[in-house]
């Protein structure tokens, strides 16, 4: 193992959110800042430390896992930003230790005594302009977590240490930007209802150049059965838009009584990332949507923390559902009682549902030309435990189904790299050096299309792919379905 | 929770069991660490009970046969090399070297310590077994006799005792952290039930007829009230 003690990492900072932005969220301390000159608040320090004793009581994660590391170094050589820069700060435990050391010496009897004998640390400026850059450096995908003895869960310092630095005014661009056309259009991408709609009639009349089949898409639509939800990048993404066209043709052969909606057209969301207060915020559109429309149900589309809110946070954050049912599938009559409180079913859950049923009739010599891998979304694989479905799915509508290496495969994946707010410019540089584990699994596969499940997946796998010179495709698992469907 | 994640209760007791056993998590993550800590953990377990054993139970190996005492003998020297190992690892590794703490090394060099003169003892301390019992009984029973005057006893006596006042402020207590961890004993339904949150916070956001306001036109070009049904 090589280190790199120059701090390589620290090159690759995320820009700072303009003080219009700022002021529009509103977020704390609006005012001009760059990564270099923080122009923090005088009172900052109190804040800081405020947070931090308030986030140890909230969350007992966070309590528990300040305590219990005992530095055994499993961790330490399996976050891919620590293998594509060998800076010391990116190893798992060094980045907890950046939050770890203020608890132990703000917060511990030992740590107030001793100081750094007992791995404490002060909390200066400096200390905070690393906070900013390697927690910043996590996409918070939890791969650490699966070696360590304790599942001390990197995701959960860079959770709290975010909040802290969103308290005293450092946000980063990227994921404001974001979290500022949401509150507006109601997706991050901006889309008003009239380019949603001009987007939907091509789609519309794509799908009947093709097949000649004519579909129609509900939007708005109250009384609707089932409310669906999807990352607003499947609009206008390429290759998402594949995978949207994939999940419409789907609906239109079940006849599904869905609707999509203009007010909560994003399931992605980015104040996950930023702090709970956006995240619910952003969360809470799709639970409003849903009682306005009156639908029975909620069906998400494919992506990767989208799904991690929808699993683990839905329920408990936006509590009132009473007006909800819960789910079960109008085509095949299954009850998908693994959702039964927070009434949100994943698409993969669906579809291979109604392949089981066998509701659905494939050719897939449409599909032979590809020699499809899958490649594992951190937060569904290792959150939701979403593994087999996906593959169950490819294995009926491909011809050729190849896995990855089990190291970087399942509950080990290394994903997108680009999750956490990373996905920037910025980052591009650090990002494509981190990814060339996973580039070089793919590459042992000789396939030549990669299966994803996530919008960010398939934001920068394209990008990835060229740079390393793979001539692989990429594409959503429901692009696969709808090649393959036969409609009727 | 972290996958593989069971949905029952009995699920998550063998999940955390087999952990427990096997330490599973370490296995994935490389082989000599998994080894060293698996070792150090489990000789730490026999150790003790043999402990437990010659002290309160001395009985008991004249029934299983002093063959055991010999090798529990050999498994406390095994018991110091993977503590060395460990040591070694610590110090030597670039990555582990550069996030080890003070207290990292104090503790090590204490079990270190701990395991070295207890070994000592054993082998050249020409230690009083029966001495050793009726002092430890002794203070257990509030009725202390002296104890017996041999330096390798009362150092390992010392430094096991250093050992237990240090626990509470270490990372020992990550004793309990296997089963605490919420990333392990966790159960997946967290679709399937309601999980009270004592601190929820409220927040406001934009309802419909704001948003429908401000996009008025264009949700008109949808079909009436911005529906397209």
């Amino acid at each position: 193992m090589r280190l790199d003690l120059t701090h390589p990492g620290r090159k690759y900072r995320l820009h700072a959110t303009r003080k219009r932005d700022m002021e529009a969220l509103p977020l704390p301390f609006p005012r001009d800042w760059t990564p270099d000159n923080f122009n923090l608040p005088p009172d900052w320090k109190e804040i800081a430390l405020r947070k931090l004793d308030e986030m140890r009581r909230k969350y007992r994660g966070l309590q528990l896992f300040l305590d219990i590391c005992v530095g055994c170094g499993a961790c330490a050589d399996k976050c891919p930003f620590f293998s594509g820069t060998a800076d010391p700060y990116n190893m798992p435990v060094a980045r907890q230790d950046l939050l770890r050391g203020v608890y132990r010496r703000y917060f511990t009897t030992t740590g107030r005594i001793l100081k750094d004998l007992a791995g404490g640390r002060e909390l200066t400026e400096d200390l905070i302009r690393d906070w900013y850059v390697y927690y910043y450096q996590c996409s918070q995908c939890r791969r650490c977590a699966v070696f360590c003895p304790f599942g001390i869960d990197t995701a959960v310092f860079t959770m709290a240490a975010r909040e802290i630095l969103t308290a005293i005014g450092l946000t980063p661009r990227s994921l404001t930007e974001s979290i500022a056309k949401c509150e507006v259009s109601g997706n991050h991408m901006g889309i008003s209802p009239s380019a949603m709609l001009n987007t939907i009639r091509f789609m519309e009349d794509e799908i009947k150049e093709e097949s000649g089949i004519e579909i129609h898409v509900p939007i708005n639509k109250k009384g609707a059965e089932i409310l669906f939800i999807m990352p607003s990048a499947d609009f206008f993404g390429e290759p998402h838009w594949h995978t949207f066209k994939g999940y419409l043709k789907l609906f239109h052969q079940i006849g599904l009584d869905y609707t999509l909606s203009t007010y909560a057209s994003e399931g992605g969301n980015f104040g996950t990332w930023l702090n709970y207060e956006h995240m619910k915020k952003i969360n809470r559109k799709i639970v409003h949507e849903a009682q306005r429309l009156g639908v029975k149900w909620i069906l998400g589309g494919e992506c990767g923390h989208m799904w991690r809110v929808l699993h683990a946070y839905m329920g408990t954050m936006n509590v009132e559902r009473d007006f909800l049912e819960e789910p079960i599938s109008p085509i095949t009559g299954t009850h998908f009682k693994n959702a039964n409180h927070s009434k949100a079913v994943h698409i993969c859950e669906f579809t291979a549902d109604l392949i089981l049923h066998n509701k659905l009739r494939f050719d897939s010599s449409r599909n032979e030309q590809y020699a499809v891998t899958y490649s594992d979304s951190c937060n569904p694989a290792r959150f939701m435990g979403l593994i087999e479905e996906p593959r169950y799915i490819l294995q009926q509508v491909c011809k050729r189904y190849v896995e990855l290496n089990p190291e970087v495969n399942r509950e080990r994946t290394i994903c997108c790299l680009g999750g956490g707010g990373l996905l920037a410019d910025e980052t591009l540089e650090l990002r494509l050096r981190a990814i060339k584990p996973k580039i070089d699994a793919i590459h042992e596969t000789g396939a030549n299309f990669l299966a994803l499940i996530c919008a960010i997946d398939k934001a920068v796998y394209p990008e990835y792919l060229k740079h390393y010179g793979l001539q692989t495709q990429v594409g959503g698992v429901h692009e696969l379905v709808g090649n393959a469907l036969v409609m009727t | 929770m972290l996958t593989p994640a069971p949905i029952t209760g009995t699920g998550v007791v063998k999940r955390l069991g087999l952990e427990f056993l096997s330490f599973g998590s370490l296995r994935k993550a490389g082989r000599k660490l998994w080894l060293g800590g698996w070792l150090f953990h489990l000789l730490l377990g026999v150790t003790l009970l043999t402990h437990i054993v010659t002290i309160f139970f001395p009985v008991i190996w004249s029934t299983v046969g002093y063959t055991w005492y010999e090798v529990a003998g050999y498994a406390g020297i095994l018991f110091a090399a993977v503590i060395s190992f460990l040591l070694f690892r610590r110090l030597f590794h670039p990555g582990i070297r550069y996030f080890s703490k003070y207290s990292d090394y104090f503790l090590i060099l204490l079990v270190f310590s701990l395991a070295f003169v207890g070994d000592y003892a054993r082998v050249f301390g020409k230690l009083d077994q029966g001495a050793v019992s009726s002092y430890l009984i002794g203070l257990l029973t509030f009725q202390p006799v002296l104890p017996p005057s041999n330096l390798a006893f009362l150092t390992h006596f010392l430094l096991a005792q250093l050992l237990l006042m240090y626990i509470p402020f270490s990372k020992v207590t990550h004793l309990v952290g296997w089963v605490l961890a919420p990333t392990r004993n966790q159960r997946n339904v967290a679709r399937s039930e309601w999980h009270r949150n004592p601190w929820e916070p409220r927040v406001e956001i934009e309802d419909w007829e704001s948003y429908a306001q401000r996009y008025r036109r264009e949700l008109e070009e949808l079909g009436p009230g911005g529906e397209r049904a």
